[in-house]
């Protein structure tokens, strides 16, 4: 039914208004149970797919302070923890180690998702800050710097690992702490199995592949067998034709199998170059 | 029906018109766009000197976190005060009157408005989104320039196969980053959100008697919206710890609020993760879906009220 026109605007028939407000309330009724199980819908399926890490928190509300706090509950999330990020810079300038290793620990909880944190975070801490601590002349003695740039490494040690559990498959993260088993804590064996692991993540650079059997090498853990079978791996996984292409160029693959092979007195029958 | 679109898409394009010789908006929009410019410098403030490491990904974080987080806000606060405006001026300046004596009816009028209010959106999110690309595409020639002046400092690095596979690895990490299709779901989501918004003032408009009582009563539900989902949690799973009034509260906050929270996926996208397009549209489904509710209640208020 048409409604005439002047009965348009202000003054819709009361009949009209009623059987309007009932299908309203109807939809409404309709509406608030459907909306609960589609909004739990959702919920599951970003818990699937590992957002939010985490909620808000007393502690985390304290540690943010109110303005922050508004920030992250007017879904801000992301730039809150970039400003809060600017407070770790300032504590690195200042070699204001404490507090930087609190604004990062806010940091990675507030995007537990973003690898930048950790990565970054666990570099400030197991490298400027380790290094600056160990070069500190305010420290009495030796033994207090080393026992210092030691717990820094620790920490950073800590983020990475934490990182890792959080970002799996974000490479740097994996071959940051292998750079930190290689180069600080000089454990060549686990540098070579996080090397080994970043190697395998998406978007990681090729010539990560190599570097775990580096670690095995003369120069790192000095063990030959699983040196040997690093390179003996890689090479395995190369095709035809790279094969090759690595002989032509005169590849270090090439070169540490067949050093290898004469070291260890494979028996000819065994090893990738007979000749 | 014809007709009835066209008195909607009339009052749209004014509203519209309207919308855009507004002064504050257009300081919002130049604020947002300096927000959305000045992004790359504060990223450069938060990561000193990893530029000439080649370490890209902190400050293209950076820079996608403020530019995005500029158009949310700025969207925001566009979106609230212009809708908040849209009924209690028509009110103030008596045109409503004359519009509510054409043949026009006010569903008609609420709905052209709501169109009005949106395309404003759609433009200044658009001028935003183009801000904020012109943004990236800058970072991009920063990125790309840096790591080609690092390895310019080993002589004849191109004749190393693994340095130029490092090198070419290095530039796809930048390009790839910067040019992420992600970027267009990020903001279509912001969107999605901005437009419930834009719902939610409209409603309250219709039956408020000032702009202020919508912006703050908006703003509440805004933030509310967005620990909704603690209350659902709350309200799902409470039993014997919760008291009838507890429950009550959280079941009412759960069953009338719109969950915001679930729009921060967008931080996801920006912080490099994979986000479905099925997810996304899931979203924006149900953002639809809360809207033509909302709008519906509107109507009717607004069919009661007294003008």
């Amino acid at each position: 039914m048409e409604i005439p026109a002047s009965q348009m605007s202000t003054c819709l028939p009361l009949s009209w208004r009623l059987r309007r407000a009932t299908l309203v309330a109807l939809l409404l009724g309709l509406w608030a149970p459907c909306k609960i199980v589609w909004e739990q819908r959702i919920a599951q399926e970003q818990d699937f797919l590992r957002y939010h890490g985490v909620t808000m928190t007393r502690q985390l509300r304290d540690e943010l302070g109110q303005g922050l706090t508004i920030g992250v509950l007017s879904g801000m999330r992301s730039v809150v923890a970039d400003l809060v990020w600017l407070n770790v810079t300032t504590a690195w300038m200042n070699n204001d180690w404490w507090k930087m290793g609190s604004y990062i620990n806010l940091c990675t909880a507030l995007q537990p998702r973003a690898p930048v944190f950790w990565d970054m975070g666990g570099w400030e801490l197991a490298w400027n800050a380790s290094i600056s601590t160990l070069y500190d002349k305010t420290q009495p003695n030796e033994l207090r710097r080393i026992k210092a740039s030691r717990f820094w490494i620790d920490k950073g040690l800590e983020i990475y690992l934490r990182g890792i559990e959080n970002n799996p498959t974000y490479w740097r993260l994996w071959n940051d702490t292998a750079l930190l088993y290689d180069q600080r804590l000089k454990d060549y064996r686990t540098a070579a199995y996080y090397y080994r692991k970043a190697s395998e993540l998406p978007n990681a650079p090729v010539y990560l592949e190599r570097f775990s059997a580096l670690m095995y090498d003369q120069h790192h853990a000095n063990d030959d067998q699983a040196a040997y079978a690093e390179w003996k791996a890689l090479w395995e996984w190369l095709t035809p034709e790279e094969r090759q292409m690595k002989i032509h160029e005169g590849d270090r693959i090439e070169s540490e199998i067949r050093r290898l092979e004469q070291k260890l007195s494979v028996p000819k029958e065994k090893r990738v170059f007979p000749n | 029906m014809i007709s009835s679109l066209h008195r909607i898409i009339t009052i749209a394009r004014n509203t519209l018109t309207e919308s855009v010789r507004k002064k504050v908006l257009n300081v919002l929009l130049i604020f947002a766009l300096v927000l959305v410019g000045s992004s790359v410098g504060f990223s450069q403030l938060a990561t000193p000197g990893l530029d000439s490491s080649g370490l890209f990904d902190a400050q293209i974080k950076f820079v996608k976190d403020f530019g995005c987080g500029a158009i949310g806000l700025f969207g925001f606060f566009i979106a609230l005060l212009s809708t908040a405006e849209l009924i209690p001026q028509e009110l103030h300046n008596r045109t409503i009157y004359t519009i509510l004596a054409k043949p026009v009816r006010r569903s008609e009028f609420l709905l052209g408005k709501f169109l009005g209010v949106v395309l404003l959106l759609a433009l200044c999110v658009a001028l935003m989104s183009l801000a904020f690309a012109a943004t990236l595409y800058w970072q991009e020639l920063q990125g790309l320039k840096t790591t080609d002046a690092a390895y310019a400092q080993s002589s004849n690095w191109q004749a190393n196969s693994v340095l130029v596979s490092a090198y070419n690895h290095d530039v796809q990490q930048i390009v790839q980053q910067v040019r992420d299709p992600q970027l267009i779901e990020a903001i279509i989501l912001i969107f999605a959100k901005l437009v419930m918004t834009i719902g939610i003032a409209l409603l309250i408009s219709t039956f408020a008697t000032s702009s202020i009582f919508t912006i703050v009563t908006t703003f509440m539900i805004y933030l509310i919206g967005h620990m909704e989902s603690t209350a659902r949690e709350f309200w799902l799973a409470s039993g014997a710890n919760s008291s009838i009034w507890q429950s009550s509260l959280v079941g009412f906050i759960s069953l009338l609020i719109p969950d915001m929270n679930s729009f921060t996926i967008v931080d996801e996208i920006l912080a490099g993760n994979k986000v479905p397009w099925s997810h996304a549209l899931n979203l924006i489904g149900y953002a639809d879906v809360y809207l033509i509710v909302l709008l519906a209640v509107s109507v009717v208020i607004f069919d009661y009220r007294e003008i």
